[in-house]
């Protein structure tokens, strides 16, 4: 076996360790614990109000403008993270790149809000 | 390491998201399949990059990662589009212009 | 890890030539203006955003002169990534002035429709931005990034009429097709990367030599990444997008994909081909020669059936396309790769000029005939003679007519592929020849409408051609006519001789 797939061994025991323990300790709850079943027990739990409709209905189409700029600006992250790690090795350099690059995702924001769009009408 | 079979996955997601775009008519399961297509780039780039043990691939990884998000923000939106103009997201009927 | 990884790599702050990046400096500052001027101006001062486009795409002019002037050296950034060599400077002002027309085009379009004018010419710099990097890009993730920068704008400028199902139609149609191509390309690169190590052309074209272990995954990794610049060119058979796109699209966006977006596919083309993998020509060069056969031919053929106009033009758009592709199927061969690089860039400059002068025609015969069929354009020299003559030239250089721009264009390609001389190259050149023939067909279709044909609705009155109009007009009209009289000073912009080094070897 390889270097690499042993070090997922670890991975493997900690996985089968949080399924053991999870199951014992719901299976002693299973054992203890008296059952009475009734409609409003079975209800999908949902904040203390009573479920409408089933799981698949529609969501809002305003979700969609929401998620778009989430996963946007969530991605470009992706290149934040790396200069974050060496910060004090790209120096000024780095730091000016940076700040260039958040300001033009600024101005991204700044037209999402000139537009209207972080607004919940 | 074990690159081949990276890169055999790659091949073999790659093979999944062409069907998935000649085949499926659903605008949004073409643009899954385009992802897919993307992933297996991602996969086969950062494979080669661990064997060669050069940065490269990774920071080509990170720009495919980002170019794509901002694909599929401009491809849904289009999508949308057409959904509400023509209440369908079916590609085959968009064909109002032939010949 | 992430740390791990990049505190193993040396790294320096890189030294930067600004002079050098002047112009990407220019687009990108004028990008922020112009968004920052359309969220803060009243509706009724949105033109402003038009003129300001205008002025940036001359202020970015600037630079790509004084560095024509300044010396003659290529002037390299980041290792050799990003080259500014006379190459990237010809295509740079290529696109910035092919820019300039497309804004001078759009202006009364976007005024008289209910667009989004700021984003639209926010989008138009964008891409122009990304073409102007393609120029320079000389690594495969600078020309990916360059790539993206250009098409994803230029995906929402097809399907910028939101409520109009045709203009909804084009630009989903050229999206999923574009998009689809650049993952294709993207799989090629990865490969490209894997086998070479290195993601630098100049390094790629040192590792993939016809000696080495030249190998089945080497030949599929070139093979990809021509398919996906292919689709960009809209080169035969991955061309069905472009005709639907092209009539759906706003006319002005039609024109700039058909010129700008199509002159940076084959920048990159000839980037890749020229520096990353000229040893492989074994490769490359019988799959360009098909598709350079396929595209003329068929475009030709389906040109001659189409009704309107942009469809036609699109359809001769395409065959043009495979008119500068004939060169480059035999780039490799004897010593055809100077003068066959050279009738590229030449083609692209004459083509760039004519193409966007035809659709300028278009546009503004079209504000009187409020129709696209080429039927409706019957009698257009009785009613406006200027608009009537300024199209015959257009179409006749179009046709490679002398003593005009097309005709230099056409003279290049055929001349470099001679220069190549074996079976192959005779093959191509007949073929091209046959369609030279062809094409006639369908422009001078066009002319008999303008000429003979009486005006299908008895009387017309023309509607007067607004002044930018005008200009764009003016722009196209001059540089179509004077690359034919003067062919010396366009063939000089096409003698490059940095690119052509590596076939050498």
């Amino acid at each position: 076996m390889s270097d690499f797939l042993r070090s997922y061994l670890t991975v493997f025991w900690f996985g089968l360790a949080a399924l053991l323990l999870a199951s014992l300790l719901l299976g002693i709850a299973v054992l203890v614990r008296p059952s009475r079943p009734n409609r409003e027990k079975l209800l999908t739990y949902e904040s203390g109000v009573d479920p409408v409709g089933d799981g698949w209905s529609q969501s809002q189409i305003r979700y969609y403008v929401f998620a778009l700029l989430f996963v946007i600006f969530d991605v470009e992250a992706v290149f934040i993270f790396p200069w974050a790690t060496q910060l004090e090795r790209y120096g000024t350099f780095g730091l000016v790149e940076m700040g260039v690059f958040v300001g033009v995702l600024l101005l991204g924001l700044v037209y999402a809000w000139r537009k209207g769009v972080l607004r919940w009408v | 390491m074990l690159t081949v079979q990276f890169l055999l996955l790659g091949a073999v997601l790659f093979c999944i998201g062409v069907y998935g775009v000649l085949a499926r008519k659903n605008a949004v399961m073409v643009l899954m399949s385009i992802e897919l297509i993307l992933n297996s780039v991602n996969l086969n780039l950062l494979a080669f990059s661990s064997r060669l043990g050069s940065i490269d691939g990774n920071t080509f990884a990170l720009y495919v990662i980002a170019v794509a998000a901002a694909e599929v923000g401009v491809g849904l939106a289009m999508v949308l589009l057409i959904y509400r103009n023509r209440r369908t997201i079916a590609l085959d009927e968009l064909s109002d212009m032939k010949g | 890890m992430l740390a791990s990884i990049l505190a193993q790599v040396p790294w320096q702050a890189p030294s930067i030539d600004y002079h050098a990046i002047a112009p990407e400096i220019v687009l990108a500052a004028g990008i922020v203006l112009i968004i920052l001027v359309d969220l803060f101006v009243g509706e009724s001062k949105k033109w402003v955003t038009a003129s300001l486009t205008g002025f940036v795409l001359l202020g970015a002019l600037i630079p790509v002169l004084t560095l024509a002037v300044s010396d003659p050296d290529a002037r390299s950034l980041f290792d050799g990534r990003y080259v500014i060599d006379e190459y990237a400077l010809t295509l740079k002002a290529l696109f910035l002035i092919a820019g300039y027309v497309v804004v001078l085009l759009s202006q009364n379009h976007v005024e008289e429709g209910d667009y989004y004018q700021g984003e639209y010419y926010t989008l138009l710099l964008t891409s122009l931005t990304g073409m102007v990097m393609m120029a320079s890009s000389r690594d495969l993730v600078s020309i990916f990034v360059a790539l993206e920068f250009l098409s994803i704008p230029a995906y929402m400028l097809a399907a910028w009429r939101k409520r109009d199902r045709k203009s909804n139609e084009a630009g989903v149609k050229y999206y999923l097709l574009g998009v689809f191509a650049s993952a294709v390309m993207l799989y090629g690169m990865s490969l490209l990367y894997g086998v070479t190590g290195s993601t630098l052309l100049s390094e790629i074209g040192r590792q993939i030599t016809v000696d080495g272990d030249f190998g089945g995954v080497h030949a599929l990794a070139i093979v990809f990444v021509v398919v996906g610049f292919a689709f960009k060119v809209s080169a035969v058979p991955f061309h069905t997008w472009a005709p639907d796109t092209y009539e759906g699209a706003p006319t002005p966006v039609t024109a700039f994909l058909s010129v700008a977006s199509k002159a940076a596919g084959f920048v990159a083309l000839v980037t890749i081909l020229y520096v990353g993998v000229p040893q492989a020509k074994d490769v490359w060069q019988p799959f360009l020669w098909v598709l350079a056969a396929l595209t003329m031919t068929v475009g030709n053929l389906l040109a001659l059936r189409q009704s309107n106009i942009v469809r036609m033009l699109a359809y001769s758009s395409i065959s043009q396309g495979g008119f500068i592709l004939m060169p480059l199927a035999v780039a490799g061969t004897g010593d055809a790769a100077g003068p066959a690089l050279q009738a590229v860039v030449v083609y692209l400059l004459v083509y760039a000029a004519m193409n966007l002068g035809m659709f300028a025609v278009v546009i503004a015969a079209a504000r009187t005939t409020r129709s696209g069929e080429i039927s409706s354009f019957g009698g257009l020299f009785s009613y406006a003679p200027g608009l009537g003559v300024l199209m015959t030239i257009f179409l006749a250089s179009l046709a490679g007519i002398p003593p005009l721009g097309g005709w230099i264009a056409k003279f290049a390609a055929f001349r470099a592929v001679l220069e190549a001389g074996n079976g192959w190259a005779y093959g191509i050149a007949v073929i091209g020849a046959v369609n030279s023939v062809i094409a006639f067909g369908y422009y001078g279709n066009v002319m008999r409408e303008v000429w003979m044909k009486p005006a299908p609705n008895g009387e017309t009155r023309a509607v007067a051609t607004p002044t930018s109009l005008v200009a764009a007009l003016t722009i196209t009209g001059a540089a179509t006519l004077l690359l034919g009289v003067l062919p010396g000073t366009v063939l000089r912009f096409g003698d490059l001789a940095d690119l052509v080094g590596a076939f050498g070897r």
